[in-house]
């Protein structure tokens, strides 16, 4: 029970910078990325028009996330399409993952969820300076009084905040709870509902709230 | 006489966090529900969407408490070391911060998700935009909670 809150870490030397690495994080998220490589050449192989049965299971998944980001953004543009559908994915493997014996989610480690929201924090700014201009981008933070100008920086850093550690949250906190509330009923009965409860559908709904989000950031800057 | 001290504040402390921060999630996900059953009078035919709004309305509105529970658990089951007053204050505040953070946040968020149940009964057409301003409005209500979670785990993690 003492090593809740300890990772294991490797620390190493390359050319004088010395490096440490989260190594269950790391190995969790590389199995996870082969895991939709290996999936995705499959299917672009055998995609269809009479679908197959894996392609059957997709497709409403994509064709749902196509429709809501068409509502959102209102654009027939598909540009950051393949960017909101991956993250789910990938957000919604890393998070079910803790199911099976032995792995760990690599969202428990807030290296992850702080990566992903920094990334869709600098994709929305960037998309944001590019669509309106770098002018206009900077006279926003003005609006609507002059002194607001803090107040509206630290709103969008907030933001970075906000979305990471919801996520990271849930999910720490969801094996955590599995973890003790296991240990107290030595493991009889309840621990299936409770990797039922946090970790299949609290991971679902996190991953996608956190694409939801994402999208939702990355539309309030480039539609003025 | 110093370590059952600084034990007996986590144990204090653990108490009032997670009892604070039951209080919220209980009133706010009771409105979704709430509004989820009126909605479903109104328009039968959209109740399997209206359940799907209310238990994602609900998960979001349960955020708040399950942080609250993160950190009494870290507080019953981590020893801390150290002795005297400044830990014994940080390990209480770092409860009461994280419990009385989650209330506000618990409720606040169990409005959206009510009127967004309500409102797909009366338009079912766009419940897309509904989900949609649903979450944006309950992701921006739970931010100070968030804050709560964070200044709970630095007041907890600075005393080694």
């Amino acid at each position: 029970m003492g090593e809740i809150g300890k990772i294991l870490q490797y620390h190493f030397n390359i050319f004088g910078y010395s490096i440490t690495v989260n190594v269950e994080t790391i190995i969790m998220s590389w199995i996870i990325m082969a895991f939709l490589m290996i999936i995705s050449l499959i299917l672009y192989r055998t995609v269809s028009l009479v679908p197959n049965a894996l392609q059957n299971l997709l497709e409403p998944l994509i064709e749902g996330f196509d429709n809501l980001i068409k509502d959102t953004l209102e654009t027939d543009d598909r540009k950051f399409y393949a960017l909101i559908t991956a993250l789910f994915i990938f957000l919604f493997l890393c998070n079910i993952i803790g199911i099976i014996p032995g792995c760990e989610e690599p969202t428990k480690d807030l290296n992850t969820p702080l990566g992903y929201g920094i990334m869709g924090f600098i994709i929305a700014h960037y998309s944001g300076i590019r669509v309106k201009g770098l002018k206009k981008y900077l006279l926003e933070y003005l609006q609507p009084f002059f002194i607001m100008a803090p107040l509206n920086l630290i709103g969008e850093l907030a933001k970075i905040v906000s979305i990471s550690f919801r996520l990271f949250g849930n999910i720490m906190g969801g094996s955590i709870i599995i973890l003790v509330v296991s240990h107290l009923v030595h493991n009889l009965i309840l621990p299936p509902f409770l990797y039922a409860f946090f970790g299949l559908f609290d991971g679902t709904i996190q991953a996608f709230v956190f694409a939801m989000l994402t999208l939702v950031y990355i539309t309030l800057q480039v539609k003025e | 006489m110093h370590v059952s001290l600084i034990a007996a504040s986590q144990y204090f402390s653990a108490g009032l966090c997670m009892g604070l921060g039951a209080i919220g999630a209980g009133v706010g996900e009771g409105f979704i529900a709430g509004s989820a059953a009126k909605g479903i009078s109104r328009q039968p035919a959209m109740a399997g969407e209206i359940l799907k709004m209310m238990l994602i309305g609900q998960a979001v509105t349960e955020t708040p408490s399950i942080f609250a529970l993160v950190i009494s658990i870290l507080l019953i089951f981590k020893s801390y070391s150290g002795s005297g007053v400044i830990e014994f204050s940080a390990l209480i505040s770092a409860g009461f911060c994280m419990g009385a953070g989650a209330v506000g946040c618990g409720v606040g968020c169990g409005f959206p998700g009510a009127a967004a149940c309500e409102a797909i009964s009366r338009n079912p057409r766009i419940s897309n935009k509904i989900m949609r301003i649903m979450l944006i409005g309950q992701a921006v209500s739970q931010s100070t909670s968030i804050y709560a979670m964070v200044v709970a785990l630095v007041l907890l993690f600075v005393i080694k």
